[in-house]
This record gives C-alpha cells, structure tokens and sequence, in this order.
C-alpha cells in the first residue's frame, strides 16, 4: 500500500478538512481550502465534524489573566471611540420609561402573534415584533414586497397627547431613516422609500420614537425609542 | 460545567442585544480562557493582547451568530480566539474573510444530540490519540494548540516537509476512523 493509496480517493476531502481545522496548512493552501469549504457543503460536514472532536482538545488552554488594562483598552475602542449609535443601548431605552408604567415584554411567538394576513393582496414576506423594554408600544410589522409597503399594526401602547409616533428604519451602519408619523391606534401602510427599499430584508431594524407633533425636528429621532425590532423571514 | 456554559450562552445572547453589562461579565468569565489561547499560539504577550482585544470586538459584534444549543458556547469562544491567532500567525496580520468561514461553519455546528455526545468526546478523542504513535499525537496536539503548521512541525521533529505530510494525513485518517467508530 502506497502512501499515495492511503490519503486519496474518499478520505481525501476528510483529511483536508482536518488540515484546515488544525491550521497545518501554509496561507496559500489555507486560502485555497477555505475558497473550497465556501463552495462544497459536504467539505463544510467534513469539517464541522472535526472541529467538534477537536474541540474536547480545549482543556489544554491553560486560563491566564489578561492584564487590566486589556478590558479598558477594549472598552474604550468599542464603546467610547465612536459615539454607540442612538438606538445601540438598552440603558438608554430603559431610562425613557416614564413614557408609559406597564412594562411589554414581547413574546416572540411571531408567527402566532402576526394578526391573519389579508388573503386578497397582503402577501407578508418579512415580519418584525417591536417593543421596548420600559414601554407597552407593541407593534407588529409586516413586510410585502410586491408592494413595497410595510403594514404596522400596533397591539398595545397609547396615544400621548401633544406627541406623534414615528417609524424609522435603521439599514448597518447608516444613520436612521424616517419612515414617517404612524397613528398607534390604526393600521398603518407604509410606502418604503426606494433608498430604503433597495437594502430592505432580514436585518433591517425598525424603531419607533415618540416625537414632538409633526414628526422629529432633525433627520434623525430626537425622542424616545419606544419600540424596536429586527425584520426576520417568515 | 452545564450550568456555566448555559450562563455564557445566555451572556451571549444579551450581547447580541447591545447589553453591554453581559459584554463585560462575559469578558470577566472568559477573557482568561482566551487570553490562554492567543498567549500559546502566539507566543508573544504584546501580540496575545493586541488579538485577545480583536477576537473580543469579534465576539461583540457576532455574537448573534453564535446558536444556542449547537455547539458548546465555550468551544465557540475558543474557536473565535484560536482562528483568529492562527490568522496571525499565518500572515501576520488578520484575514477578515477566514474568520467569517469559521463562525460561520460553527454556526451550523453540531445539532443538540451531537452536543449531548460532545460532552463523552474529551476522552473519546485523548482514546483516539492514544492509538497513534506518540509522536504523531504530539504533533496533532502541537497543531491544534500551538498553532504549528506542517513547516514548523516538520522542523520540530527534524523530519522532511513531505514526510511530516504523509505521516500526518495517514494519522489523520486513522483518527477519523476511529473519531467516526
């Protein structure tokens, strides 16, 4: 039996995986290997299958601690460098929780809580729960994409006298977007605006702010967020 | 053991939601772990500092990436932490696009039952090593948690290039022959 026998044929793919997980591979080699795994799922197998077993290996890290500067190094490079967008910290939500007493936790039962979509025209691809903690706006949105419209339909949360609600969707890095004012006590159907509807899908993020009358005074929210969620398929 | 790892995969699931209170409590949990990891592979404490910060500011911002219930949520941890030293230590500077592989293939990781089976795995696979020669098990175990590459491998053990290849990819098979039983 060669040594050309033993690592060709079925087994092949299996070692190169194991090669790959282990890191024995030049960067070459590596970047070839790992240009494969995006293509074939079965070299992926391959591989989740060793970095599984591997994994038992973790034992022989040995737990050293990092000197104290390392956590206020990291800190400060992700949360003070650049300023944490507007809608990035749970704090912040929970410090507007005057807005109204209940506390609204949502269930994220989506599919059951997604009001029956009209059988005519609403044919809803995406759907997203909003709420906030320290807030009992609850709203559910759906998505068509043959229309391009969102329908927001409110299951909780009131009316402040001299406030408007408004929408606002939040696409990666960029800064929110207006939407417009929605009524929370009726539907709303809402015409995404074509630089929005260009990025829109799984990931979108759509919040509601409470607003002075007549919607935020600059481009982007200036009230509170009281109501926040990711658009998810369905 | 079962308890911890269902803390920090709750910890992780805060942070995925911005919690920045679970970023840090997380931090103080494992940061000594991973620091572990990048010090070994690295070998070098200013640049075992310099990854342990990239890998958390990884972690931080894919931590929604990471499934409860597939993998172990350490194992994940460990797993952002060593890729990315190897990562290093390959081109001496990141390469964003293999890390992206790795947390994505560990996000389809192995179902709940695989991970129930994980936990029998520690001295199924010390089992499987034993089986090699010694050398051939050191070497696995000098890649996995050294970072040597078959070039180092082959210098360590004073061996050819092509002859540290065959004798790695034939213990290779036999392990997941036996891995695989």
């Amino acid at each position: 039996m060669s040594d050309e026998s033993d690592i060709s044929g079925m087994g092949e793919d299996s070692v190169l995986a194991a090669e790959y997980a282990l890191g024995l591979l030049s960067a070459d080699e590596h970047a070839r290997a790992a240009a494969r795994l995006r293509a074939e799922p079965a070299l992926r197998s391959d591989l989740r299958f060793w970095q599984g077993r591997l994994a038992s290996l973790d034992d022989g890290f040995a737990e050293t601690a990092p000197p104290p500067a390392a956590w206020t190094a990291l800190e400060g490079r992700l949360f003070a460098e650049r300023r944490a967008p507007w809608w990035d910290s749970l704090m912040l939500w929970r410090s507007f929780a005057g807005v109204t007493a209940a506390i609204a936790l949502v269930a994220i039962m989506i599919n059951v809580m997604a009001p029956a979509p009209d059988p005519n025209a609403f044919a809803a691809q995406l759907v997203a729960a909003l709420s906030a903690q320290g807030s009992n706006v609850q709203v559910v949105a759906l998505y068509n994409a043959q229309s391009g419209e969102v329908r927001l339909t409110a299951l909780s949360g009131d009316k402040v006298p001299d406030k408007d609600y408004q929408l606002w969707a939040i696409q990666g890095d960029a800064a929110p977007k207006s939407l417009g004012l929605i009524k929370i006590d009726a539907r709303n159907d809402v015409k995404l605006p074509a630089d929005v509807l260009a990025a829109f899908g799984p990931g979108t993020t759509l919040a509601i702010s409470l607003e002075p009358l007549g919607g935020s005074p600059k481009a982007t929210p200036t009230g509170p967020v009281v109501a926040v969620g990711k658009a998810t398929a369905i | 053991m079962a308890e911890t790892a269902a803390e920090i995969a709750d910890l992780l699931a805060r942070c995925a939601l911005r919690d920045r209170a679970a970023f840090k409590t997380l931090y103080g949990r494992t940061s000594a772990k991973l620091y572990g990891v990048t010090l070994r592979i690295l070998r070098d404490r200013s640049e075992a500092d310099e990854a342990l910060q990239e890998v958390y500011v990884k972690i931080w911002q894919r931590a929604d990436k990471y499934v409860p219930g597939g993998y172990s949520p350490i194992s994940w941890l460990v797993a952002v932490a060593r890729n990315h030293s190897l990562d290093v230590l390959r081109a001496r500077k990141p390469q964003g696009e293999d890390i992206d592989l790795a947390l994505d293939v560990a996000d389809a990781g192995p179902n709940p039952e695989q991970a129930e089976a994980a936990r029998g795995e520690r001295s199924r696979i010390d089992n499987c090593l034993g089986q090699l020669d010694e050398e051939k098990a050191d070497a696995v175990r000098g890649a996995y948690l050294d970072g040597y590459s078959y070039e180092e491998l082959a210098t360590r053990h004073k061996v050819p290039l092509n002859t540290m290849r065959t004798w790695l990819r034939r213990s290779l098979m036999k392990l997941r022959e036996c891995l695989s039983a």
